[in-house]
């Protein structure tokens, strides 16, 4: 038998498709063959299903509900109303944000689409024909859907349950409507910086209401074994071991007879964090029948009744000096939270890290209020593939941006540029009170500039408004401009906790005496490919092949507790984790290597997949060799077994920035537009697998596309939320979504394990303010200053009609 | 959302006045009309099946008839309820003006529309709306003026 030539360096690392290795997804072997599991795939003996009957009314009291026709459909098992669940104490349950949410209408109805019966039948049909035939005596009610008249002071009173003049959980309400008002920086030394400043520019910037709409519902199936005392829920679940936490804490079964499980995600984007009616009604169904109970809302369900995303009134001013350097940045935002405060943010944060506000720019002195107002909308505010509140921030302070620019008649890639934090100022220190750990926003913005050509385009504008006033053309063309900075990876737990959980996240590792190995981790994929890229992390930290690594989530019983996916935590805390963890393993390696080796531990160093003799490379042990001694080799003084665990509190959030730039054509007269070129430059530090993130930009430009472009939830002045369904609710297909052009740059974090900050929501934080910048910067040379997102061909036109282009 | 229409009818304006408030009549004519009780001049509810884009429910609608000047002019308001499919309300103003050989009808009606109706309908809910005032008084007009059937 021939030997083969042993592999030479390259070679080896090549074999473990670690870090910066474009693998491919381990996932999309079952995905593109229709072999995921999610939840609605499971199917249990005897297994019933639960609908719900919904208020068609946004605000109504409710006289009387009777449910005898109802259950006396064939198929029809019960039928379940608030006056069912108040016995249990569940009729209304916690909200994330510190707020309680009916789980049944409990006297009246908030918002179209509310939950106000649930029916269990044998069969979705029987559970239709059941909500058909529960009869609700409404009483309509006045109806709010404007938080600024919300505030009124003869505004109807929306919360009766909420005592008047009581304090809410982020302090004193002012108004029977109002709910918070959360404040950063420093407001009097802001206001004069402003009201000193040469040149100030104010305006009213608004990031409309939308929806994360995921391809995949929400839903859930519990199953409750009255003989074990065991309670299994699987659920469209963003952090399967709060859901845990939560069922324990309301419904009194101990945690260890809770197992929840959250199976294949079909995405989630912040719309599976919060905690539903619909989980709580199928619980309570099981326990009630001793039968496991399905429960999975459909479209329109899932867009008027689940957690919506922004609807943020940003009132800002900017101020600058003639030369263009800002001196000042003050925001007042009124945001809408509709009927319950449901936002999911961390406690200490009901607006989220909104703060973040000041941007990529080197800002000295600036102020934040936020006013939270109930509305009859549905409740919500979710991080919709973003952190927390950033995309809020970051799309209005790159329109202030283009409208100090506008006010201080200068070239808008100029003033972000002179005003840039720069590289020799990290860590930088933010005006409202952030560590900025990493960045270098020039080198990006350079990189950027050049690549699209920047000066030529501007003078190809200017060319096309010249032959559009000759009557030559009716045609403009935008050049819409963003450099963003996030702020991902929620989060140190001195300061981030959500329900009193602490941020952290984890990573259990166990190497099998082969030299393969499982990780679990407390974060669940929804599509980020995380079974894929965490594998890289560990391949690199530990030297044994990806592709010999299964990551396994998402079920409490077996993974460690961690917070979940959402907000671009999963590598920035779950990837430092698992590299943590790896880190773990190796130091024992090391030592079972220096016995098999006969010396001294320090005198073996790590090499790609092996312990070698430090200056004699050709004596050395592979992982997998160390992997089997571990387990089969009595060693003395080192226990057997070779697994690690690592629970990881960050020190500090990460900061990925980029610079996006949006070409865009627009036609006067239809208001369409084509998407010239849509250049996404990332810097999220060290990079794990380039394909994976060039995935997950090209996804999150297109959610961002479709916000800025058309995507809606829309409510008429009865409360009708008009976008419940996809013909209205914008959802890009082929035919519409740009081509993109992805580039980056490599700035590590300082803090983090690897040096990796996350990427997975940039391009939705980037691509909103590029994509509107563009429309915007169309009609720059026409006096228009701010037009409301989404700029939809009848926005468009309107736009161009209002500045009298179609005289 | 709102509707007006002005309707020629080759018949004097008392006979038409009194067709309008007979219930017969208006249960043949009403387009999915499958009942429709007068409990008194001024009140009337009926039941009858909508179907406005993807859906379709059985409504039932109480309606209040004010008769400000008969023959020429009388208002109605009603509220109906499709229970999950959403609700409807809205009010009419009727004008029976005296023309050549016959009556103009003129009316000006606005309605409020709710839940999955004013949902998945709503871009219908207009042209639906026009359609079903379109076929009540073709068939009303064949009821009452029976020549007049094409």
């Amino acid at each position: 038998m021939n030997e083969k030539a042993p592999l030479d360096r390259d070679e080896r690392i090549s074999n473990l498709k670690g870090m910066g290795c474009s693998r491919k997804r381990v996932e999309d072997v079952r995905f593109t063959q229709g072999r995921g599991n999610y939840v609605d795939d499971v199917k249990l003996p005897g297994m019933l299903f639960g609908d719900f009957v919904r208020s068609p009314y946004a605000h109504a009291r409710i006289k009387s509900i009777d449910t005898e026709a109802a259950k006396a459909i064939p198929g029809v098992i019960a039928v379940l109303t608030a006056a069912d669940l108040a016995p249990l104490n569940l009729h209304w349950m916690p909200t994330l944000a510190g707020d309680k949410q009916m789980v049944l209408a409990d006297g009246k109805v908030l918002f179209q689409g509310q939950e106000v019966a649930f029916v269990v039948a044998e069969d979705r049909y029987a559970a239709a024909d059941g909500i058909e035939a529960v009869v609700v005596d409404y009483e309509e009610l006045p109806v709010i859907t404007d938080p600024f008249k919300a505030l009124a002071d003869d505004a109807v009173v929306l919360r009766e349950d909420l005592e008047a003049g009581a304090d809410g959980a982020h302090g004193p309400r002012r108004h029977h409507n109002h709910i918070f008002l959360w404040e950063a920086g420093d407001k009097t030394t802001t206001e004069q910086a402003i009201d000193s400043a040469d040149v100030v520019a104010e305006e009213m910037v608004y990031y409309h209401r939308t929806h994360p709409c995921p391809l995949e519902t929400c839903g859930s199936v519990a199953s409750m074994d009255k003989i074990t005392g065991k309670l299994t829920l699987w659920g469209t679940f963003q952090a399967p071991h709060v859901v845990r936490t939560v069922a324990s804490l309301l419904s009194g079964i101990e945690e260890h007879n809770i197992r929840v499980i959250s199976p294949d995600i079909g995405g989630g984007f912040g719309n599976k964090v919060g905690v539903y009616p619909g989980y709580v009604c199928s619980i309570v169904a099981s326990i009630v029948t001793g039968k496991p109970v399905k429960w999975v809302e459909d479209r329109m369900e899932n867009l008027m009744a689940t957690a919506f995303a922004r609807d943020y009134w940003m009132k800002g001013r900017i101020s600058a000096t003639k030369e263009g350097k800002i001196t000042g940045l003050e925001c007042h935002v009124t945001a809408d939270h509709g009927a319950f405060d449901a936002c999911a943010d961390p406690t200490k944060f009901p607006a989220g890290f909104f703060h973040i506000c000041t941007g990529s720019y080197d800002i000295p002195t600036a102020y934040v209020g936020v006013d939270g107002v109930y509305t009859n909308k549905a409740p919500g505010g979710v991080a919709y593939r973003c952190s927390f509140r950033v995309t809020e921030a970051a799309y209005f302070i790159e329109r202030m941006i283009e409208v100090l620019a506008i006010e201080l008649d200068m070239d808008a890639a100029e003033l972000r540029r002179i005003n840039f934090i720069r590289q020799d100022q990290f860590p930088y220190q933010s005006a409202l009170g952030w560590e900025y750990d990493s960045g270098d926003y020039h080198t990006a913005w350079d990189k950027a500039m050049a690549a699209v050509g920047y000066d030529d385009l501007r003078k190809e504008q200017a060319e096309m408004v010249e032959a559009f006033k000759r009557g030559e053309s009716r045609k403009l063309l935008g050049i819409g401009l963003t450099h963003f900075t996030e702020i991902v990876g929620a989060g140190p737990v001195k300061n981030c906790d959500i329900l009193g959980m602490g941020m952290f996240d984890s990573c259990e590792i166990r190497i099998h005496p082969t030299g393969s190995a499982i990780a679990r981790l407390g974060t669940i994929s929804q599509g980020q490919g995380h079974a894929t890229t965490f594998a890289q992390i560990l391949a690199t930290e530990i030297g044994i092949q990806a592709d010999s690594i299964t990551v396994e989530e998402g079920d409490t019983d077996t993974a460690p507790y961690g917070l979940g996916t959402y907000g671009s935590r999963s590598t920035p805390v779950a990837g430092a984790a698992t590299a943590m963890a790896g880190r773990k393993i190796r130091a024992k390696a090391q030592m079972i290597a220096a016995y098999l080796l006969e010396v001294h531990d320090d005198d073996v160093e790590f090499d790609v997949d092996r312990f070698v003799v430090k200056g004699a490379p050709e004596r050395f042990k592979t992982m997998k060799e160390i992997a089997y001694a571990a387990y089969n080799q009595a060693i003395p003084g080192v226990e057997p077994g070779l697994e690690a665990v690592s629970y990881y509190d960050p020190p500090n959030m990460t900061y990925p920035f980029g610079a996006y730039i949006c070409v865009m054509e627009i036609d006067v007269d239809t208001g369409t537009h084509h998407v010239r070129q849509m250049y996404a430059l990332d810097d999220c530090g060290t990079r794990i697998n380039p394909m994976v993130i060039d995935g997950q930009v090209h996804g999150g430009l297109t959610e961002a596309y479709a916000i800025a472009m058309g995507q809606e939830i829309a409510y008429d002045e009865i409360g009708n939320c008009k976008t419940g369904t996809l013909m209205d609710f914008f959802i890009p297909t082929s035919f519409e979504t740009p081509h993109y052009t992805t580039d980056h740059t490599v700035t590590p974090s300082p803090h983090h394990p690897i040096g990796a900050k996350g990427v997975g929501e940039s391009p939705n934080v980037g691509g909103v303010p590029a994509f509107s910048n563009a429309v915007h910067d169309a009609f720059r040379a026409f006096g228009l200053r701010q037009s409301h997102m989404p700029h939809d061909q009848w926005r468009i036109w309107e736009t161009a009609n209002k500045l009298g282009m179609h005289a | 959302m709102n509707l007006s229409d002005e309707i020629f009818i080759p018949l004097p304006r008392d006979q038409v006045y009194a067709a309008l408030n007979d219930a017969d009549i208006l249960r043949d004519c009403i387009p999915g009309c499958e009942e429709l009780i007068k409990h008194s001049d001024t009140e009337l509810e009926t039941k009858l099946v909508l179907k406005i884009g993807p859906v379709k429910a059985k409504f039932s609608f109480d309606i209040l008839l004010s008769p400000d000047a008969p023959p020429e002019r009388f208002t109605l308001s009603g509220e109906g309820n499709g229970g999950t499919a959403g609700f409807a309300k809205g009010s009419a103003t009727v004008e029976l003006k005296e023309v050549d050989g016959g009556t103009n009808l003129v009316y000006e009606a606005s309605a409020d529309i709710g839940g999955k109706l004013a949902q998945l309908g709503g871009r219908l809910i207009q042209g639906t709306a026009k359609l079903l005032s379109g076929k009540f008084f073709k068939a009303f007009a064949a009821r009452v003026v029976p020549e007049n059937v094409d």
